[in-house]
């Protein structure tokens, strides 16, 4: 019964989602467990994110169309290194930002850049 | 295919739905009521073999047999003979397990008052003359090994507590006080919701028990008793945020000039597995989002939206609630 | 042979007669029972009429409360799906439960009575066919109003069953609620009407020789039924206006802070609400055990156990209501009680199914739809049984109560129960309205879909609430487990529903109404509905002699239709039918029936706007409507009670019966009967609601009005029952003047509305309000109850000195004399007993 948690998910990129930009090729990261770790810690409870159907909190940016921005908090590139240092510890990367820093470990936060990255714009 | 990888938070494992919790007991009460489902489980397919097999004989059986079935001796036989003595057993099973699971309470247990609200649970630790020692909401903590007893009232409208791995569900009732037994025999964190519809989001009222080693509950207990908050910078400024932007209306955080009851009690809120009663985890993140917005989160609950607070406030709050273990 | 009535029973033997009739009889009880055509057609009374678009409405709210299933499946087919907001999935579950409950099943089995009952009995008609004109309009424009508030976010969202102090008005502050007790109160009004139709059209108007034991084992099903609506139906009844006072004037009955309790609504909803499952299940069992010893051609094994089994159903469905409650914390010894009368319950359940797999092996029943739909009902009622056995357990409950277990149970007690069994009734019974039959190819799709369909969806939601989800909720989070079994219940939901649409289709293209030229007795039935009739019902109406009297006896269908029975004609030029005896139906009396009229249609609009205005709160139009749609009823009953020219008829082969008949023997008296039966138990519900209160919140009581007024509003009771008695007996003496009885009905209206005024002002004095507490409230729900019969009183009175002064009230006995005497005595009764109750207990105990 387990496997539905991640089986369910991975589908439903399968069936909807583009394949991941070139610039953000994460070979190591795995979005499904990516989008698992964004339902365990909770981002959806201040942020919009496409394929998670709920909470959709309101408090931080939406994330739908994430892969097509150029900035990640309006002031850091956005790629997947700096992506994944930013989700896990966002204040320090970002001095001043709403972002909290939360609690996912270095593959966990790979794993959910690389779900962000398959937000495109569509 | 990726190993498969623990994607499940503490409170995502305590309400895990698989193996299903009533087949699935960690304590005596809960456990008596396993075995009955097994019996009764068995005695059901047992009993519509027979009937499928008195059917297939009607229809496609030989002459003999289908005389055997059509006559009014089947009837009597199959259908007041055969039932009578089966109910008459399971009655006297299940009348005696009520019995003994409705046993009177020794009075020397463990007591701990959980009172329904919309839509979360309030609760307090009682001590012998049931005054409440400690409050806490939507979690609770209980030694393994013995039965502790709930006194489960309301303060509006009818919920209905519910741990299927601890024990059945018992109704709360505004203007009345339920007792009900739990007892864990394993540490664990067990999860339930309330069982009785309560009116918009009763989807969203969850709970979470969790039972540590007698050791371990009298030295968290005593922690949490004797524990001095030391708060950084950032959480003095969220305590004095905490008072000015109304929160202190609702919420009580103990050892503060902050005493309102409305809302759950947040003397302990950053030492909860969930917030927004067993939904979401618990992390500063969640935090400044349940603050922020809880209605995007929970629809219809009683907390209003804060989207006026700039983000260094919820910062803040979030920073001070984290630190009240 | 012995006679109930004095009849000879050796008359019977004149049947079938010799002589050819005369020309023109055919002619003229066709132009007699003519059906009006046009928009006219809308004021028939003919059961064929009423009883097919009956059902008709309820299989539309079987379709549209089965659509927000689907809408609902598809949102719980994966966890946090956001098709239905929060608070219009709660409106959508709770009215697929209201609509279900008391939309559809009560009213389509219900209908099926007022369809096929008059015809297996051999009746022409019900015996008051204008008030199941009216029953059905008021139910049709009254439910389809209640649904359309889900259209404009008004629709109820407390659940089915409303448990305060969630729909008081603290919690619940909208008119939602209010919706609900409107649409609870006109199925009411129907199933009340309904059951005394059925009461007194099974046991008055069987044809002559159908004693009891002859009598087909659906017409023994509907008058348990008809009693248990009359047993049942009050404590709903009483709880709805409890809950609507508690709402609208703030009468603490279930409000702990003022010495109410949560739990005397649950007493009252629950004691009719699981005799209503029982309610819809025996009807649809009735028709199994029909069409089971139909389909498989032999006569059904075990009649007599059968009709026990039925009888025994009713009773215990009185003693297991509190297994609903077995999570509240009652004492262990009440649980204990229900949990045995759970199960005994089981028995005569256990017997019905034996008798039909004992009428299968005897019989060689085809592979044919209605055969089909009636063993997969088999099968899948037996699985509900089972787990109903399972939930009956206490301990067991505690884990599976209000948690998908439930969900499953219910749906295949439902289903299997009443569900398929009416499918199969559709596929049987459709060829007596219709030109056609339905396709056997079509049916057997649509039975295989909705039988896949059904074990798709429910089995595994056993399954799922064993996992943990709880009921009602619109939502549920990932991480739980409960995605998988929740998808295949979607997906088996969908499996019911295009089996549903296929019958549609089916019925679309095969279903034409006819009262004439029906495609006839397909499948070989034996009893009397498959005589061949028209408007009229059966040309004559046959001496029954046994239980399947077609296969008995070939020849029947041809006498009867060639008029060699009983009433081959018209006897006075009336629509009329036999009134029999109850037990052994010898021929009584002939009663004069009613025509087609408007008056039951213009009431039942009235009524509904009436409530509907009442809801929305513009309360001058409400009560504006509600005078209308009672002088629309008085207007109806004008014509009504008036003996015709010819006081004795000859009903056929030379026997003469009476034509206008009074007393306790009449049809009128017997309904008046059962009306007050069922005012009664409202007020035995009254009576429970008030003593529970003071056993809850003694604390709360204070001390009634001093006893000596107890001697005016008792003599007032006394004075008013007096006069009444006295008016029927000066009625008889041919010497007082027209007036005089009319006056003295008059004054006994007068002291009956004294003593109630009494009765009132005495409570007022002592300051006690409905709002102060529980003690309050419930007092002057007794007020409440009591201003209202004094006011039908008056009413009465008035409509009686209306008609006296008309010379249309005969002499010596006069049946709206008996049923306003009857009525006002009832009503001094109750009020003495209320006076008695709230002054002496607990006051003077």
């Amino acid at each position: 019964m387990p496997t539905a948690h991640v089986l369910l998910p991975l589908l439903l990129l399968v069936a909807c989602k583009p394949p991941p930009d070139e610039r953000h090729h994460m070979p190591q990261a795995d979005a499904a467990r990516g989008k698992a770790a964004i339902e365990r810690v909770g981002c959806a409870s201040c942020h919009a994110i496409p394929g998670v159907r709920w909470p959709q909190g309101t408090i931080g940016p939406s994330l739908d169309g994430f892969a097509e921005r150029a900035l990640i908090a309006g002031r850091l590139p956005n790629r997947p290194d700096v992506l994944a240092a930013f989700v896990r510890d966002a204040p320090s990367l970002a001095p001043g930002t709403n972002m909290p820093a939360m609690p996912l470990n270095e593959e966990e936060s790979r794993d959910v850049a690389a779900y962000l990255y398959t937000l495109g714009d569509r | 295919m990726s190993p498969p990888i623990s994607t499940r938070s503490a409170i995502a494992d305590a309400l895990a739905g698989w193996p299903p919790p009533v087949f699935d007991p960690a304590g005596p009460y809960a456990g008596s009521i396993t075995t009955l489902a097994w019996v009764l489980l068995v005695m059901s397919v047992v009993v519509l073999g027979v009937v499928l097999v008195a059917l297939w004989l009607a229809l496609f059986g030989s002459k003999r047999q289908r005389a055997r079935v059509g006559g009014t001796k089947a009837v009597w036989t199959g259908g007041i003979i055969f039932p009578v003595i089966v109910l008459t057993l399971l009655l006297v099973y299940g009348l005696s397990l009520t019995r003994s699971l409705t046993a009177p309470i020794r009075g020397d247990e463990m007591r701990v008052r959980i009172t329904g609200e919309m839509w979360w649970w309030r609760v307090a630790y009682l001590d012998g003359e049931g005054r409440a020692t400690m409050v806490d909401a939507n979690e609770l903590h209980i030694p393994t090994g013995r039965p502790v007893v709930l006194e489960l009232e309301s303060s509006d409208v009818i919920h209905s507590f519910w741990v299927p791995r601890l024990s059945g569900k018992l109704d709360m009732i505004p203007g009345r006080r339920n007792l009900m037994r739990i007892q864990a025999d394993r540490p664990g964190v067990f999860g339930g919701q309330c069982a009785e519809y309560c009116g918009g989001p009763h989807a969203l009222m969850g709970f979470v028990v969790v039972a540590h080693r007698p050791q371990d509950f009298a030295a968290m207990m005593a922690a949490r008793r004797t524990r001095t908050v030391a708060l950084s910078p950032q959480a003095a400024r969220g305590a004095q945020l905490f008072a000015d932007a109304g929160c202190a209306a609702c919420h009580r955080i103990a050892g503060t000039p902050a005493n309102g009851l409305a809302g759950p009690d947040l003397t302990h809120v950053g030492s909860r597995r969930s917030l927004g009663a067993g939904i979401l985890p618990n992390n500063r993140g969640t935090m400044i989002g349940w603050i922020g917005d809880s209605q995007a989160i929970k629809p219809g609950n009683r907390m209003p939206r804060y989207t006026v607070l700039p983000g260094e406030d919820l910062q803040a709050l979030a920073a001070y609630l984290e630190a009240r273990k | 042979m012995t006679s109930e009535t004095g009849f000879d029973p050796k008359l019977y033997d004149r049947f079938p007669t010799r002589e050819p009739r005369p020309e023109g009889e055919l002619e003229e009880l066709e132009r007699i029972w003519h059906a009006p055509t046009g928009w006219a057609r809308l004021t028939v009374v003919n059961n064929n009429f009423i009883g097919t678009w009956y059902v008709g409405a309820a299989f539309l709210f079987f379709i549209l409360a089965g659509v927000l299933a689907l809408v609902m499946r598809t949102q719980l087919a994966l966890p946090l799906q956001g098709i239905l907001p929060q608070e219009t999935y709660n409106q959508f579950f709770t009215m697929h439960g209201t609509v279900m409950m008391f939309l559809f099943a009560v009213p389509a089995v219900e209908a099926l009575g007022v369809l096929l009952l008059p015809q297996m009995l051999a009746a022409r008609d019900l015996p008051f066919p204008r008030l199941s004109a009216y029953a059905f309009w008021a139910y049709l424009v009254g439910g389809l109003s209640f649904f359309c508030s889900l259209f404009f976010g008004l629709a109820p969202d407390g659940g089915w069953f409303m448990y305060p102090p969630l729909t008081s008005i603290a919690y619940s502050p909208g008119i939602n609620a209010d919706f609900w007790l409107l649409g609870i109160g006109f199925i009411e009004i129907s199933a009340i009407a309904g059951a005394i139709e059925i009461v007194v059209g099974v046991l008055r108007t069987r044809a002559p020789g159908m004693t009891l034991d002859k009598m087909p084992i659906f017409a023994w099903a509907m008058l348990v039924f008809a009693v248990m609506i009359i047993i049942g139906f009050p404590s709903i009844i009483l709880g709805t206006l409890l809950l609507e006072l508690e709402r609208a004037l703030n009468w603490p009955f279930f409000d702990p802070t003022r010495g109410g309790d949560a739990l005397l609504w649950q007493h009252l909803f629950w004691f009719f609400g699981h005799p209503e499952v029982y309610i819809i299940f025996l009807p649809a069992a009735g028709l199994v055990s029909m069409m089971v010893a139909a389909l498989a051609r032999t006569p059904l094994v075990g009649y007599q156990l059968i009709v026990l089994a039925l009888l025994a159903t009713g009773f215990i469905s009185f003693g297991v209501w509190s297994h609903h409650m077995f999570v509240t914390g009652m004492p262990t010894l009440s649980v204990s009680f229900f949990s045995a009368a759970s199960m005994a319950v089981s028995v005569p359940a256990g017997i019905q199914v034996f008798s039909w797999i004992a009428t299968v092996a005897v019989g060689k029943p085809r592979n044919n739809t209605p055969t089909l739909f009636l063993l997969g009902g088999l099968v899948t009622f037996v699985i509900g049984g089972l787990t109903g056995v399972m939930v009956a357990l206490v301990p067991f409950d505690w884990q599976a109560h209000d948690s998908y277990f439930i969900v499953a149970h219910l749906h295949y007690v439902l289903i299997g129960g009443m569900v398929f069994p009416l499918f199969a009734a559709f596929y049987y019974w459709a060829p007596m309205m219709s030109r056609r039959a339905l396709s056997e190819r079509l049916g057997k799709w649509v039975f295989w879909l909705m039988f896949a369909g059904m074990q798709v969806a429910f089995l595994p939601m056993h399954l799922t609430g064993l996992m943990g989800m709880p009921r009602r909720v619109y939502t549920y989070l990932p991480g739980r487990d409960w995605e998988v079994t929740n998808m295949i219940s979607t997906i088996g939901a969908y499996m019911i529903g295009l089996g549903v649409l296929l019958f549609v289709i089916d019925l679309a293209r095969n279903f034409r109404f006819t009262a004439g030229d029906e495609a006839g007795n397909v499948y070989g039935g034996g009893t009397l509905e498959w005589l061949p009739t028209g408007l009229y019902s059966t040309r004559s109406i046959p001496v029954v002699k046994s239980r399947e009297p077609l296969w008995d006896d070939p020849k029947l269908s041809d006498d009867v239709e060639a008029g060699r029975y009983f009433l081959p004609n018209s006897a006075t030029g009336h629509r009329e039918t036999l009134i029999t005896s109850p037990i052994r139906a010898e021929p009584e009396y002939l009663q004069i029936m009613p025509g087609p009229s408007a008056w039951p249609l213009f009431a039942a609009i009235f009524t509904a706007g009436f409530f509907l205005l009442l809801t929305v709160q513009a309360y001058n139009p409400s009560i504006a409507s509600g005078v209308l749609a009672v002088l629309c009823v008085l207007r109806w009953l004008w014509e009504t009670d008036r003996p015709v020219a010819k006081a004795h008829a000859d009903v056929g082969a030379g026997i003469i019966l009476p034509t206008y008949a009074t007393g306790p023997r009449t049809h009128g008296w017997w309904a008046m009967t059962v009306l007050l039966v069922v005012i009664g138990m409202i007020f035995v519900m009254a009576v429970f609601s008030y003593l529970y209160l003071y056993g809850v919140h003694p604390s709360f009581w204070t001390s009634p009005p001093d006893a000596p007024w107890l001697l005016p509003i008792i003599g007032g009771h006394a004075a008013a029952a007096g006069f009444a008695l006295l008016a029927r007996r000066l009625l008889a003496r041919e010497r007082t003047t027209l007036w005089t009885p009319a006056t003295l009905v008059l004054i006994a209206a007068g002291f009956a509305l004294f003593a109630f005024a009494i009765d009132w002002w005495s409570w007022r004095a002592t300051g006690l309000t409905g709002a102060t507490s529980g003690q309050g409230a419930t007092v002057h729900a007794f007020l409440a109850l009591q201003g209202i019969l004094t006011a039908i009183v008056a009413l009465m009175a008035l409509y009686l000195a209306a008609r006296n002064a008309r010379g249309i009230v005969t002499r010596p006995r006069n049946n709206s004399m008996d049923l306003t005497v009857m009525f006002i005595a009832y009503t001094a009764a109750q009020g003495t007993l209320a006076a008695l109750l709230t002054r002496l207990f607990p006051g003077a105990i």
